[in-house]
């Protein structure tokens, strides 16, 4: 009696391995093998459908991102705190050379391009229209962005005099290579600004803003016509990193704050300078998101009712390891094992499944037709998708699914926990 | 009384969940010993399930206070009353006994794990309590691969494995045949005689009752007929 006692009291204190309840959860998975496999099956198709869609739509956005800033406006910008609010054309930021010299200095920053962005009428022989008249500086645009790629005909504006203009913005004046056109405006100090360009270069962006309205030409002949000094509206930087180029935000803006602490100087991050492009970004990540949490839940409806025909089939034998003097919650922890078995069977499949086809489509790209470009290019969607390689594309599916697993069992064992073991035996009679 | 396994004193149990009350027992006194074998003879409905799971603490009586091994089961929670089935009581019911994934070692071994017996002590006594049952040769067999009287001594293995101060057996034969029966009742009583295992069996099987040293009867959840009573009266 003294002994049993002991024994007793021994069995309380110390918790027993979980290894044979492993083996039964394991070995009970493949009583029923169908159901088993159906069930796997599903877990398999949530994971493998949302992994691999979420690594074709971060993969899509990391190309839209790259796509955008590198087209125009670069991963970072650096304008006057108040030609942020008012836009105004006198709100420049001063002692560019200098600022130029201090933002290239910093490691993860790869090239500066200054520009000076002018409103002006510009026209040719009976025709005029409104033009922002870009003044750059060709080589430091060709290093920081892509937009020389867009010249349809004609080169790149390289002297005094000689302009690039859109596309649309030719036809309407009823220009073409070779031409000449009149721009008029109002200086910083309010005299009249006037430049006669030569058009020695056409571009084609698709954004029809840009082919539009946009003429470039060299940045030294619009600072003199315009009265500028050494004054620029805009640093568009490229870096050495656009996923983290919040990081270089911050630090840059610490740069420029010790640096040259009395320019009105304030970084941007691109998401601030193209915010339609980060909020259509946002919008369509929250669709993708509700569309792969239907899937998921609708899965877990079926593992759910696994779980419960499960756990009423074994109503008696469940019934048994009580009496025999099992604790509840060690039968609730052995249908938590079933669960984690069969997810695991799943994720297994679904992952293996999704990183293939990842991987395949890395190499090879998704193709999404020529009739989207139009459209696609509006939203800077290239023609060829590439899955991202992102750890939320890969642990996110087969998280939630995991957490959904083992609480759809926890759901079907809730019976358990209330099963008294009398009952439980006629249950089942 | 220091001997006195099991003390059933005015034990009343009465299902209402009928429109009709059942009063399956009906004031039960009665007094198991150490190393008695005991036989619950009765026809079919007279309580013997009954009055074996309030002793054995899977259900609680409405009235009467039952003591197992000294101690009052009345007075023990849920969880109590669990612990105490794993450490004083052996059980071996009619049929579904055992987990039918885990071959006959392995659901001994199952119970010895619940108490949190090392593994190697563990594979070391299930073994032995098998070969006790004449089926160690049937160790790493699944119940499927067993037959019927197998099962059973698998189950009685795992009963006594643990060293119970009493064996709880629920109609242990009523699905085996007469030849199967026997030889189970001859383990049974020899386990009783040579360990001093201490046997409450329910049964309507007139074997059982012949095996058993004392045979006690009951009837409309009373006890009509004690052997034991009789003897000393
Ligand atoms: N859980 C229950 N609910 C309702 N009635 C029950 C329940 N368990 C047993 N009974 C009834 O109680 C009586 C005694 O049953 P039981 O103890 O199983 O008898 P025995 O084991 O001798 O056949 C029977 O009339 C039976 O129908
Ligand atoms: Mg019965």
């Amino acid at each position: 009696m003294n002994e049993l006692a002991a024994s007793y009291s021994s069995a309380a204190a110390r918790p027993a391995l979980p290894m044979l309840n492993v083996r039964i959860a394991w070995r009970n998975l493949w009583r029923n093998p169908r159901r088993t496999w159906l069930t796997a099956s599903g877990i398999a198709f949530a994971i493998m459908l949302v992994v691999f869609a979420m690594a074709m739509q971060l993969g899509q956005y990391e190309l839209m991102m790259d796509n955008a800033t590198s087209m125009l406006s670069g991963h970072l910008q650096v304008q006057s705190r108040d030609f942020v609010e008012t836009e105004r054309f006198e709100d420049t930021l001063p002692g560019a050379t200098e600022l130029v010299r201090l933002v290239e200095s910093w490691p993860s920053v790869l090239s500066v391009a200054p520009r000076v962005e002018a409103f002006a009428l510009a026209s040719a022989g009976e025709r005029s229209f409104g033009a922002m008249v870009v003044g750059v500086d060709i080589e430091a645009e060709s290093r920081t962005v892509r937009f020389l790629d867009f010249i349809q005909s004609g080169h790149a504006p390289q002297g005094p005099g000689e302009a690039m203009l859109g596309s649309v913005l030719a036809r309407n004046l009823g220009v073409g290579l070779g031409d000449e056109v009149v721009i008029l405006g109002t200086g910083k100090k309010g005299g009249m600004a006037a430049m006669l360009l030569e058009v020695v270069g056409l571009f084609t962006s698709h954004q029809l803003e840009l082919d539009r309205g946009v003429l470039w030409t060299p940045l030294a002949s619009v600072q003199e016509a315009f009265g500028l000094g050494d004054e620029v509206h805009t640093l568009a930087i490229r870096t050495n990193d656009l996923a983290s180029s919040a990081d270089t935000q911050r630090a840059l803006a610490d740069h420029l704050a010790q640096g040259a602490p009395d320019s009105p100087a304030l970084v941007r991050n691109w998401d601030e300078v193209m915010p339609e492009l980060h909020q259509a970004i946002e919008i369509d990540k929250l669709g993708g998101d509700l569309f792969f949490y239907i899937v998921e839940i609708l899965v877990l409806f079926s593992v759910v009712n696994t779980f419960i025909m499960t756990v009423f089939e074994r109503t008696r034998e469940f019934g048994m390891l009580l009496s025999i003097g099992t604790r509840p919650w060690r039968i609730v922890a052995l249908v938590q094992w079933e669960a984690l078995f069969i997810w695991a069977v799943g994720a297994a499949i679904g992952l293996g499944i999704a990183a293939l086809l990842v991987f395949w489509l890395a190499e090879v790209g998704l193709y999404m037709g020529e009739q989207l470009s139009e459209y696609t290019a509006q939203f800077y969607m290239p023609e060829r998708l590439f899955p991202a390689f992102s750890i939320e594309a890969f642990t996110n599916a087969p998280l939630v699914m995991l957490v959904g697993t083992q609480l759809a069992a926890l759901v079907s064992s809730v019976r358990v926990r209330r099963m008294r073991p009398v009952e439980a035996w006629r249950a089942a009679e | 009384m220091a001997d006195d396994v099991v003390v059933c004193r005015g034990v009343t149990r009465t299902y209402q969940d009928d429109a009709v009350p059942v009063l399956a027992l009906q004031g039960v006194d009665f007094t198991v010993t150490k190393g008695e074998f005991v036989s619950l003879a009765g026809p079919s409905g007279s309580g013997k399930s009954t009055l074996l799971n309030v002793i054995g603490g899977l259900d609680r009586p409405d009235a009467g206070g039952i003591h197992v091994d000294g101690v009052h089961l009345n007075e023990l929670s849920e969880s109590e009353l669990s612990d105490l089935r794993l450490s004083k009581m052996g059980f071996v019911f009619q049929a579904y006994n055992l987990i039918p994934v885990l071959s006959a070692s392995e659901n001994v071994e199952f119970i010895l794990q619940l108490q949190g017996l090392p593994a190697a002590e563990r594979a070391e006594r299930a073994q032995a309590a098998l070969d006790a049952l004449g089926v160690g040769e049937l160790a790493h067999r699944r119940p499927g691969e067993l037959s019927g009287g197998q099962q059973q001594r698998v189950a009685v293995a795992r009963a006594i494995v643990t060293e119970p101060v009493l064996l709880l057996a629920d109609e242990p034969s009523a699905n085996l045949d007469s030849n199967t029966t026997e030889e189970l009742l001859a383990l049974l009583r020899s386990l009783n005689e040579t360990r001093g295992v201490t046997i409450l069996a329910a049964t309507h099987d007139p074997m059982v009752m012949s095996f058993a040293k004392r045979r006690v009867q009951l009837r409309d959840g009373m006890i009509a007929e004690d052997s034991a009573r009789v003897a000393v009266a």
